[in-house]
């Protein structure tokens, strides 16, 4: 899959999976933090979106320290799924 | 004794957002049951229910809260905010950490359902196999969540309770409350009780056929069950020197409350009455109040068949001769049956009734049944000095809860 064409997937995943009222994706940017600032998301946000990126892009986030560095931004989740496809070079 | 009072009180339900709208709908007799538009019922007997319209997230919720509360929260939630305004505990606890001496703040909330109705639509969503909702649905089906909730968004940092006695639940909290406030080991509580309307308990009551098809008609001869609502009364109470040393209003004196088990059916009170006799003896005792002393009854008066003829019964046993001079009225005729808010709604209309010097009617009462043959307060609210007044909740599995209130000196 084209990276660009992954992080609007995850930036729509995002939205509709969030149900994120008023958020258009386009308006998401690549590398601003998806949680605290900017979306205003929490941790039950994260909880939430762990387990649909999880099931989407059928990639494990084994543990918090995984998951706060995959999640830092759009750029690191894409980076991060990207890395976790079968046959990838890590 | 340190006396107990209410300095704060919060409400919505049917007839509005607020303690005025309320106080002004119980004045003008108004009754807020409609057709029920937040779920479909057409499969149901009755597509009566007291529903509460355009309800919102409240401008001052932070965003991640406000796209994940229940409605049972923001009923919690809005009818708090208004409880602690008017207590002059604006910012709740959070605002009290930064004085010299910190307030405890309890919170104590009666419930019955919680989340119910988002755990509802993200199964339904599941199995018509239609775009999932989201699994947070899932994480507010414990009934704790909404108490939870009020003490982190209001910063109350003192002892938390959810109190699950059907539809005696929050006349339960607030008597809590006060032995909280009694025993010291808060110095005010946030309680009173929510409830929203769902599915479980449309679907349950239709089961039992027991919803009136008609807004519900409590002590007339054609009555034929209730009508569901949907609500939140929330108070503060504090001891009374305390109060009156903040320069807190006081809306009225919490004087005390008894409590009866039935321990006899699942769903129907015991056929003598015993119960409910024994819960508004125990609320007299309690109070230092004698029966004579009381100026009237919010009744809990559901409008269903059976319980409307036997709380007349106690109400009888309990002030003899006096039973015909003192005023009865159901409120749910108003705002329906709101389960595990109906205790703390009806305390609420009582605290209204005393500060207003008026009856609440019963105001779908349009034919008396012989079987209950007391004043009912029928079709309109009237003007009166009232002084002291009892308030009874009854719950399934046989729960019965009466209070006493008193009009602030």
């Amino acid at each position: 899959m084209d990276r660009n064409e992954l992080k609007m997937q995850l930036k729509h995943l995002l939205v509709e999976g969030l149900k994120l009222d008023g958020v258009r994706p386009e308006s998401i940017r690549d590398a601003e933090p998806i949680f605290v600032e900017g979306l205003g998301l929490d941790s039950i946000d994260a909880l939430e979106l762990v387990v649909l990126v999880e099931e989407k892009f059928h990639v494990v986030i084994p543990d918090e320290e995984v998951g706060k560095l995959a999640f830092a931004s759009i750029d690191a989740l894409a980076d991060y799924i990207v890395r976790q496809q079968p046959g990838a070079r890590v | 004794m340190r006396r107990v009072v209410i300095s704060g009180a919060g409400s919505i339900n049917a007839l509005g957002k607020g303690v005025a709208a309320f106080a002004a709908g119980l004045r003008d007799s108004r009754c807020a049951i409609r057709t029920l538009s937040l779920f479909d019922s057409a499969a149901y007997r009755s597509t009566c229910a007291a529903e509460v319209e355009s309800l919102a997230p409240p401008t001052w919720l932070p965003a991640a809260l406000a796209r994940r509360v229940t409605r049972t929260d923001l009923l919690a939630l809005i009818a708090a905010h208004e409880a602690l305004e008017s207590a002059g505990l604006r910012g709740g606890g959070s605002s009290l950490q930064g004085e010299a001496s910190p307030m405890m703040l309890a919170v104590v909330l009666g419930a019955t359902t919680g989340g119910m109705h988002a755990s509802e639509e993200f199964v339904r969503r599941r199995v018509l196999a239609l775009p999932p909702a989201p699994r947070r649905a899932l994480l507010t089906t414990p009934l704790s969540t909404t108490v939870d909730l009020l003490a982190s968004v209001f910063g109350a940092a003192g002892p938390r309770l959810v109190v699950s006695t059907a539809c005696s639940s929050s006349a339960n909290a607030l008597g809590i409350a006060a032995d909280m406030i009694r025993s010291g080991r808060a110095d005010a509580v946030l309680c009173g009780g929510t409830d929203a309307l769902c599915r479980m308990t449309f679907s349950g009551f239709n089961a039992l056929q027991a919803l009136d098809k008609v807004p519900c008609r409590p002590f007339d001869r054609r009555r034929a069950g209730l009508t569901l609502g949907e609500g939140a009364a929330m108070f503060v109470l504090e001891e009374e020197a305390a109060a009156h040393d903040r320069g807190a209003p006081i809306l009225a004196e919490f004087l005390g409350y008894g409590v009866s088990a039935d321990a006899h059916h699942i769903t129907q009170p015991r056929p003598d009455a015993a119960g409910a006799l024994l819960a508004m003896q125990r609320a007299l005792g309690a109070s230092g109040v004698s029966a004579e002393e009381i100026d009237y009854v919010n009744a809990h008066g559901t409008g269903t068949p059976m319980n409307d003829v036997l709380e007349t019964r106690a109400l009888k046993t309990l002030f003899g001769p006096c039973a015909y001079r003192i005023p009865v009225s159901s409120t749910k005729s108003m705002v329906g049956h709101c389960l595990g808010a109906a205790g703390a709604i009806e305390a609420l209309a009582c605290v209204l009734a005393l500060r207003g010097d008026f009856l609440p009617a019963t105001v779908t009462l349009e034919e008396p049944d012989p079987e209950c043959d007391l004043d009912y307060v029928p079709r309109t609210s009237r003007p009166a000095r009232i002084r002291t007044v009892l308030s009874n909740s009854y719950g399934f599995g046989g729960n019965n809860t009466a209070i006493v209130l008193r009009a602030a000196e």
